[in-house]
């Protein structure tokens, strides 16, 4: 096989690949330095580092809420344009999102959440009727799909989020600080769920500061600081230089 | 598309009753703007039509003495025609005079009796004089009362009415400025009120709507409900606001006399019900798509 094959055959493989990215915010306050960084198809990385080292910018570039101020974004080997606003819908499809708030519409129920996804891609009702079950069960939620959040407690609340994530079948599912807001006993029953969906095919991207759950997880770690990457080992330990 | 729209009903709707008390508070503050105006509404149609009527109603009605032949009144009448403020002019004799007394008194025993005992007709003959504009009975009765065939007149009652026209054209003028003026100035702080409401209660959603972007929505799919929200908060506040009218007016109509509009106000009311419900449909519904319109567009950054 000559190297020009196996090029291809690693960039086919590749989801997400940061360019030489940085980002400036206004003020001149640097948030990110020269990022490259390359995401295989069916990873789990997680990418570590303090408050203000620039993980959350990192993923917001990926379901493109931010735009780098230089470099490229390349998501399945397409730059993600953030110029053209009114298709970003189209981008962030593709893309399941977890955050540490949950961002759960209040006035919905669980099932109501997770099918406003397939409502806003336009898939038929009876599709919703079958699809948001079965993914509620994947979290362990099969039983509370008419609670609304308040009636959750954060570690289901949590879930319902990664059953919208997963409902509209993400080639990568962005997580950021998804524990950030749990006790122990919840964070390692999210790890166990975040385990389970990579184990069924897809990416995921997780930033943490907690210790705890990416030695848990114990997949590849990229350490950011600063707003650069000081380290990227493929079967890592959570630690900061 | 079609399942865009059913979405956005469903979806509307369902806001709408689950937000229950921000969304009767939103309707409430739209029912004020609409029940604001459709009582100016009301008023100016009021005293439109009661001009109209007092303008049909009003006349100078001269009466000669007994001893006038109907020559003379003919003669008279072509004179008095000829006056270019002067629209129409009846000859009433005496005969007619009576005719119409009785059945105005039709029910008054007693006026009818002392009329028989009289045996002869006590009744004047009289020429109606209509103006062409209700401003101008003054004049009228100056010609009247400086031409020559004045010494065959008996009275004219204009006096009698004068006060009352002044007195209404007096009113009808005022209330027409003012009215243009208050009802101005109370449709716009109304609608910048409602506007505002409006938006607030977006504004306490600007979340959800970060939050529908980021699961996938498209702009037009995060609008749309917000829009027809718009609507339900104008339907509700028109329903709201006619059932108040329909009490209002209920309370008011028995101190409106029946003179003013030929019919009782309530219903005067019914008459224009349709036109009024349709006002504030429209008008609620306007306001309501329009604010929120606006609202969204300033928190719906992409």
């Amino acid at each position: 096989m000559t190297d020009d094959n196996l090029k291809t055959e690693t960039s086919s493989s590749t989801v997400i690949k940061f360019e030489n990215v940085s980002k400036v915010y206004k003020g001149n306050f640097p948030a990110l330095e020269n990022i490259n960084l390359e995401i295989n198809d069916g990873e789990f990385v997680s990418i570590v580092g303090k408050s203000g080292a620039g993980k959350s910018t990192l993923l917001k570039m990926i379901y493109a809420e931010e735009a780098p101020t230089d470099g490229t974004v390349l998501f399945g080997g397409e730059p993600i344009n953030v110029s053209k606003k009114g298709e970003l819908f189209l981008h962030r499809r593709k893309i399941g999102t977890v955050f540490q708030d949950f961002k759960l519409l209040p006035s919905k129920t669980a099932f109501e959440n997770v099918a406003y996804a397939l409502e806003a891609a336009g898939t038929s009702e009876e599709e919703i009727l079958e699809n948001v079950p079965q993914v509620l069960d994947v979290v362990g939620l099969g039983s509370k799909m008419e609670k609304f959040p308040y009636q959750l407690s954060a570690g289901e609340q949590q879930r319902v989020a990664f059953a919208r994530a997963l409902i509209q079948k993400p080639m990568v599912i962005v997580a950021d600080e998804p524990t950030g807001n749990l006790d122990p006993v919840s964070s390692w029953g999210i790890i166990k769920l975040m385990l389970k969906i990579n184990e069924m095919g897809t990416t995921i991207i997780l930033s943490s500061h907690d210790k705890y759950v990416v030695d848990k997880i114990n997949k590849r770690v990229v350490i950011l600081e600063d707003g650069k990457i000081i380290g990227d080992c493929p079967v890592g330990k959570y630690k900061l230089v | 598309m079609s399942t865009i729209i059913v979405r956005t009903i469903k979806e509307a709707t369902k806001n709408f009753f689950r937000n229950g008390w921000l969304s009767i508070a939103t309707s409430m503050i739209l029912m004020l703007s609409l029940y604001t105006l459709s009582i100016l509404f009301l008023i100016l149609m009021t005293s439109n039509i009661a001009i109209k009527i007092i303008q049909e109603k009003s006349n100078i009605s001269i009466y000669f003495n007994q001893d006038v032949n109907d020559e003379t009144i003919s003669n008279i009448k072509s004179e008095i025609e000829k006056n270019s403020l002067v629209s129409s002019v009846v000859y009433v004799n005496k005969e007619e005079a009576l005719d119409i007394f009785k059945r105005n008194n039709a029910n008054e025993e007693a006026i009818l009796k002392s009329l028989e005992e009289i045996g002869s007709n006590p009744l004047l003959a009289s020429l109606v004089v209509k103006a062409v504009s209700p401003t101008q009975y003054q004049a009228i009765y100056e010609f009247v009362n400086n031409a020559e065939f004045v010494s065959e007149v008996s009275r004219i009652n204009y006096i009698k009415n004068k006060e009352a026209i002044d007195r209404l054209n007096f009113f009808v003028e005022k209330a027409r400025q003012v009215g243009l003026i208050a009802s101005s100035i109370l449709a716009i702080s109304s609608i910048l009120i409602t506007f505002n409401s409006i938006r607030i209660t977006i504004y306490s959603r600007r979340k959800e709507m970060q939050i529908m972007r980021l699961v996938g929505a498209s702009n037009l799919f995060i609008r749309l409900p917000y829009v027809f929200e718009g609507i339900l908060y104008g339907l509700a506040a028109s329903i709201i606001s006619t059932i108040l009218l329909l009490i209002t007016v209920g309370f008011i109509s028995p101190y409106i006399s029946e003179s003013i509009l030929s019919k009782s106000f309530m219903s005067f009311f019914w008459s224009k019900f349709w036109l009024l419900l349709g006002f504030q449909i429209i008008t609620g519904c306007t306001l309501g798509v329009a604010s929120s319109m606006i609202a969204i567009r300033r928190y719906l950054k992409i």
